[in-house]
Order: C-alpha cells, then structure tokens, then sequence
C-alpha cells in the first residue's frame, strides 16, 4: 500500500482512538462481561422460582398420585417445584367447583388446575386452566408425566402388575451423552455453551459492522459537509482515499475485537477454576464458562470474517456517505444495508443449529450473509472445518473486489456532489461517467 | 517549456456551458491571474486543470510529467475549503504533508516556519474549531505551499481575509513568483492581479474573452485613452475628427480617440486652439478593462 493511503489509514485510526469514548469503550467491553455473567449469577441466586400451585380434579382418581410421585423435583431452595392438591367433584357440584377454582387463579391462591377425565384412556385430554400458560418447560414436563401414568394404566389394564411396570419402566430409561466427531476423534462437549459463544460472537462481529460501518458513512459525510474533499484529493485518489478511511476504521474494530476476544479466552482458560476459588457454585454458568470453546482458529477467524465483511458492507456504507450531505439524508440509504446485515443474522441463528445442511452451505456462501453464516458453522464444528469455508474466502474476495471497483466510481462523483441528495438511479448514472 | 496547457476545453452542466472552449498555455515563473464575474467558470475551469472534474471535450497537460508525482509538485488551494475540525493544527498540516509525500523532519521545520511568518505559532496544539475564519484560511494557505510546490493553483486566495492578513499573502506570494513558482489565481480583485500578475485572463460565461501579457493587454485598452486638462472653449471636443468619445467632467476630459489616430496627431491639433494644462496618455486599470469587456460582451449576448 502506497504512503498516501497510509496516511489516511492513520489519521483515521489515531484521530478515533485517541478520544475517550473509544477507550473507555474498549475497555468497557470486558467490564460489561463481568457483569453479563455476575449478572446471571445473582440473578440465579436471587429470583429462583417459587413452589407453583396447582389443583387437579382426577376423575380417575389413578393418575393423581402417580403425577405427585413422579413430580418430586425441588427448588435449589429445597422446597417442591410444583404442588399438587386433589380436589374431589362429583357430577352434580363440577359446575360450582370450577367456578371457585377459577376465583381461585384469579385471586392468584393456585396456579392453574387440572381436569383429568373419566374417559383418559379413550380420548386422551386433559384440560389446563391458568393466568398464564406459556410456562412450556413446566407444562411439558407435566404432560409426559400425565402421559406415563395413561401409559401405565393401560398396561395395568393389560394385566401387568405395578410393581412390574415400574421396575420395567425405569430400566428403560436412558441419558444421552453428545460427543462431537472431529478429524482428531471425539470429544464431548455440550452444546449449550457452544451456541452460547457462537450467538455471542457472530452478535458482536455483526455489530460492529454495523457500529464501524455507520462510522465510514460519518467519516465522508464529515469531508463533504465541511468542504474538505476538494483539498484531500488534490493530493490522493479517491479511490485512495475511500480505501484508507475504511482499512483506517477496519483496524478501530479489529482492536476492540482483539480485545474482547482475548479476555473471553482468559475467561475460558481460568474463569472455572476462579470461580470455583471464589466459593461459586452454580454448576451451569461454570459449565458454560468451562465449556467455551474459543480457540486461537476460532479467534483468526472470527477476525478474518469481520475484516472481509466490514470491507463489504463499509464500502456501500461509503457509496451511502458520498451521495448524501447529512447523516439524516443517509438514513433512508442505510436502512436496507442494515436489513441485509440483520436477515444474515436471522440466517445465522438456525444454521448454527444444523451447520451441514445444503441450505446452511449455499446461505453462508452468499456475500452479505458470509460474515455470519459462515463464521457462525465454522464456530459450531470447530475443530472441523464446515464445506464451503475456503471457498467463502475467496468468493468474498471476489465480491469485495466487484463492490470496490463499482463503488468508487460513484464515490468518486459523489464527494464533490454538493446540493440535492441524488436518487439511486442517479447514482448509477455515475457508475457510467469516464 | 510549457508547464500547463490547456485546450479548447468545454465543460457542460445540464443545459449550462460552464466552460466554452477555453485554450491558454503557462510557462514555468508565470503568474496567470483568472478574472471574471461570479458565475464565469473560474472554477470550473480550474477544477478540470485539477483532474477534479473530467472535461467533456479538449485536453490539459500538467507539468509534462507522470501522473503520480504531478499531484506532489502541485499546490491547490479550492474555492470551497474546509479543514477537519475536530483536529489539532500541527497534525492537520502534518497529515496534508504526508499526503504529499513529504520527509516528516521537513514538514516539522516548514510547519513551524510558516505557523511562525504567520503568526499563529501559539495556535499549534489547538483544535481547528477554536480558530476564527481568517486563522483557518491562513492555514488553509500554509497547507497549500508547505510542500514548496512548483505549481501553484490558488482559487480566490483572498477570499474571507482582513486587509492586513490580505497584504501578508500578497507578499508571501511575491516572494514564491520570484522563487520562480509557477502560479495561477482566480480572484475579483483587480488591484491583486494588476500587481501579482504577468499574465491575466477574463473569462464570461464560460468563455474565454481576453488574455495575455498584462502590458500588452493594457496596451491594447491604453493607447487612446487620454486625460486632458485646459482653459478655453471646448468646441473641439466635438469638432475633432481624431475623437471616438469623450466624457467631460467640467475640469478635465477623458477622451478615446479613434483606433487607428496616433495621439501625438492629436496633440499637435489641439495645441494652437486651447490652453494645455495636463496632456496624459493613460494606461487603463484592469479594472476598467474588465468593467469594459464584461460588458461589451454582454451586450453582444443580449443581441444574440
């Protein structure tokens, strides 16, 4: 790279990182950590759950015990996960019991309730009546039970002994344990911390596409507005110049990047082991610490999709500055980039789930989408490596290549552009001049 | 040897010619001052001398050399200028130097050279919005001839400067003109450019109506213009057949005699008929030069 572009670069990066806001921003990053998962740990502490009440008229009357037998979790507390109380109702009084069972929620005395029918075994329906019934984890956890005691009768009826069906039925039960196969064998590892970090980071490196992005637009606006281009490129191209202001700009994010990533390694090597030191003992959030999975691969490519990702977006978030003269103007040119950036991510959330599916591949191929996508199934197979992944580097390659030769054409025209905001149509006029 | 030539270069806005075939060549140690009423395409012009702007027919050659090193050897101070405000003086300039490849121990000593002649060294460490508007195009100036270019395009230097600071620039660019620094400026300032100049330009609408040596210019204009004071009737006034006009101010008259009337003639008409006083052969200022063409041409367009 030339002495000129060089300069730029450097006006750039020093004139940002010498200003407290980016200091303190950057060393804010690992505080705010700190308190995202001190944050978690007190919260775990502190608002635990409460015992959850609920009544159940047993039209049966086989399957109530079974539900209070089966459901014996407790709290961390010590104190039951759910209560069950019976209540009897015969034909003539249901009507009135369940008006006062519905009093009863209402007045927030229980929960919700129960109405297991005479008629389970046939049709299979149990009704569940609440203030709120989006507690799905519980309620799950209460359908297979109330599934296993039907299970239960049903084999009762079929002449099996109690006795009999529950030793048979928890010889049956099994636990899954997940072991990832990679080139170098299997290792075990748990999953929810794998896409714990994954979100976390491909979060961050869209972001700070975003944050350093809009920083470009800024940067030419700023030029513009207080007539300063016309003094710069006697001096230097503008395609020069629009190069240096986003390497310039790339390295602020590369930095705060380098930063973060490198605590949430000292974080995974030595947070379990101080935590532990500390008299923590939430057995999750220590698993997940403990569990994180950032290696140095990990990390260079984390690096290397914000440094091809941000080429890609901040030259359009460039071609934006030029054609505008105030940053209000750019909005209405911003909000599609910023919609691109955001479906990549909505893309990302399933794909890190099932990373090798053609879909996944041809998605994280896709140039806007690569940054995410790709990062996010190379985070989730790491140590191996996912399709495609060499392959994105280069049709990133390409596509920057293709945005850059494009966007400095109306670049070029645009920062001398004072007056009316041009249409799109305009701007590709542009394109089009010798 | 050339060290600019431009030719017959045009430039179209929409439905405006901003520029109408223009042709003009400089030698190195010219000073070419650009005039012309607002609107005339000054800047125009001088933008597509800069490569800002690509013309849509004709050509400019800069310096006869390569492209790269052109922009190094060229001092451009735009009409339209800003400067980063949020940074510090000393490493604005010393940011420009860099884009003009310059040693950075040099730009140190020519930075504090002219922070000094300029008399804003105590402003060094301040940032540009603390300065007022004449401090700022001061710098803008010192970031334009920092590099001791060999060319040196000045768009309304004096533009937004008091008198005092007007006068400073004027000299700092009487010592480059006789560095030998090629130099154009545009301006409206004819007393700058009757002063500055070598040669000069009028351009109107776009096109170009006058140019040349600044002497031969005026001669042109100069020599049938008189200044004439007497006592005696002033019949002859209208008798002469040597007067094109006169405009009498009861004191004096100022006369132009015809194109092709040796003034000496004249003289010898009118001495045995009035009492001279004061007989002057008067040069013309650029300014009345340029009052006078603008609106000669003028005229001619409103005909057309």
């Amino acid at each position: 790279m030339n002495k000129k572009i060089w300069a730029v670069v450097s006006r750039e990066f020093l004139t940002r990182a010498k200003t407290k806001g980016y200091i303190i921003g950057t060393l804010m990053f690992p505080v705010i950590l700190i308190f995202l998962f001190g944050g978690i740990f007190i919260f775990g502490r502190f608002f635990q759950p409460s015992t959850q009440h609920f009544e159940v008229i047993d039209q049966t009357g086989k399957i109530f015990p079974q539900m209070v037998e089966m459901l014996s979790d407790t709290l961390k507390n010590g104190s039951l996960k759910y209560s069950f109380t019976e209540i009897d109702a015969t034909e003539e009084n249901l009507e009135n019991t369940l008006e006062e069972l519905r009093t009863k929620v209402l007045q927030k005395v229980i929960d919700g309730f129960f109405i297991i029918p005479d008629n389970i075994l046939t049709s299979r329906q149990v009704k569940y009546s609440a203030r709120n019934v989006s507690n799905f984890d519980d309620l799950r956890d209460i359908e297979r039970v109330i599934s296993k005691s039907v299970g239960n009768i049903r084999l009762e009826n079929l002449g099996y002994s109690p006795e009999v069906i529950r030793q048979e039925m928890y010889a049956g039960y099994i636990s899954l344990t997940s072991y990832q196969v990679t080139e170098k064998g299997e290792i075990s590892k748990s999953g929810v911390s794998n896409f714990l970090l994954t979100y976390l980071l491909t979060y961050l490196l869209m972001l700070f596409i975003m944050i350093y992005g809009q920083a470009v637009t800024g940067s030419v606006i700023e030029e513009k507005s207080q007539r300063i281009t016309e003094t710069i490129i006697s001096s230097i191209k503008p395609i020069e110049l629009m190069m240096g202001k986003i390497v310039g700009i790339c390295l602020l994010g590369i930095t705060q990047l380098t930063v973060i990533g490198s605590f949430i390694i000292l974080l995974s090597t030595y947070g379990t082991p101080a935590l532990v030191k500390m008299g923590v003992e939430t057995p999750k959030l220590l698993n997940i610490i403990g569990n994180l999975q950032f290696t140095p691969v990990v990390f260079a490519f984390f690096i290397l999709y914000f440094f091809m990702g941000f080429l890609l977006y901040a030259t359009l978030f460039a071609a934006v500055g030029s054609m505008v003269n105030t940053t209000d103007e750019g909005q209405q040119f911003l909000t599609p980039i910023i919609f691109l950036n955001i479906i990549g991510f909505f893309i990302m959330i399933t794909v890190a789930q099932n990373p090798d599916t053609p879909a996944a591949f041809w998605a994280s191929l896709i140039p806007f989408f690569t940054p995410s996508v790709m990062f996010a199934r190379i985070a989730v197979s790491h140590p191996t490596l996912p399709s495609g992944a060499i392959l994105s580097i280069f049709t990133m390659g390409i596509s920057i290549y293709l945005i850059i030769s494009l966007v400095a054409k109306i670049y070029r025209v645009g920062i001398l552009m004072y007056g009316k905001k041009p249409s799109l149509k305009e701007a590709i006029k542009w394109i089009k001049y010798k | 040897m050339a060290i600019l030539e431009v030719k017959n270069i045009s430039k179209s806005f929409a439905s405006l010619k901003a520029v109408d075939d223009i042709s003009f060549s400089i030698e190195e140690g010219d000073v070419l001052g650009v005039l012309g009423p607002n609107g005339a395409g000054k800047t125009t012009m001088i933008r597509m001398i800069m490569n800002i702007i690509v013309p849509d027919n004709g050509t400019v050659t800069l310096l006869n050399s390569t492209e790269k090193s052109t922009a190094n050897l060229i001092g451009y101070l735009p009409e339209e200028r800003g400067i980063y405000r949020k940074m510090k003086l000393v490493n604005v300039l010393l940011f420009l130097a860099k884009l003009k490849e310059m040693k950075m121990s040099e730009a140190k000593k020519q930075i504090d050279y002219w922070l000094k002649r300029l008399d804003l060294m105590k402003w060094k460490k301040k940032k540009i919005e603390e300065l007022s508007k004449g401090m700022q195009q001061k710098l803008q100036f010192i970031a334009t001839i920092l590099h001791k270019p060999k060319l040196l395009i000045l768009d309304e230097p004096f533009l937004g400067l008091d008198p005092i600071n007007t006068k400073l620039i004027k000299e700092i660019i009487m010592e480059l003109k006789a560095n030998g620094t090629t130099i154009i400026f545009s301006t409206h300032q004819m007393e700058s450019a009757e002063k500055l100049c070598n040669k000069i330009m009028l351009i109107n609408k776009g096109k170009q109506i006058l140019s040349g040596k600044i002497g031969k210019v005026k001669e042109s204009f100069g020599k049938h213009n008189i200044h004439l004071e007497y006592g005696g009737k002033d019949d002859f006034l209208k008798e002469s057949t040597y007067i094109k006009k006169f405009d009498n101010f009861g004191n004096y008259v100022e006369i132009q005699l015809k194109d092709d009337m040796p003034s000496q003639d004249f003289l010898k008409e009118i001495v045995p008929i009035i009492q001279i006083r004061k007989f002057e052969i008067k040069e013309p200022s650029l300014n009345d030069i340029f009052i006078e063409t603008v609106h000669s041409h003028g005229k001619e367009d409103d005909h057309e």
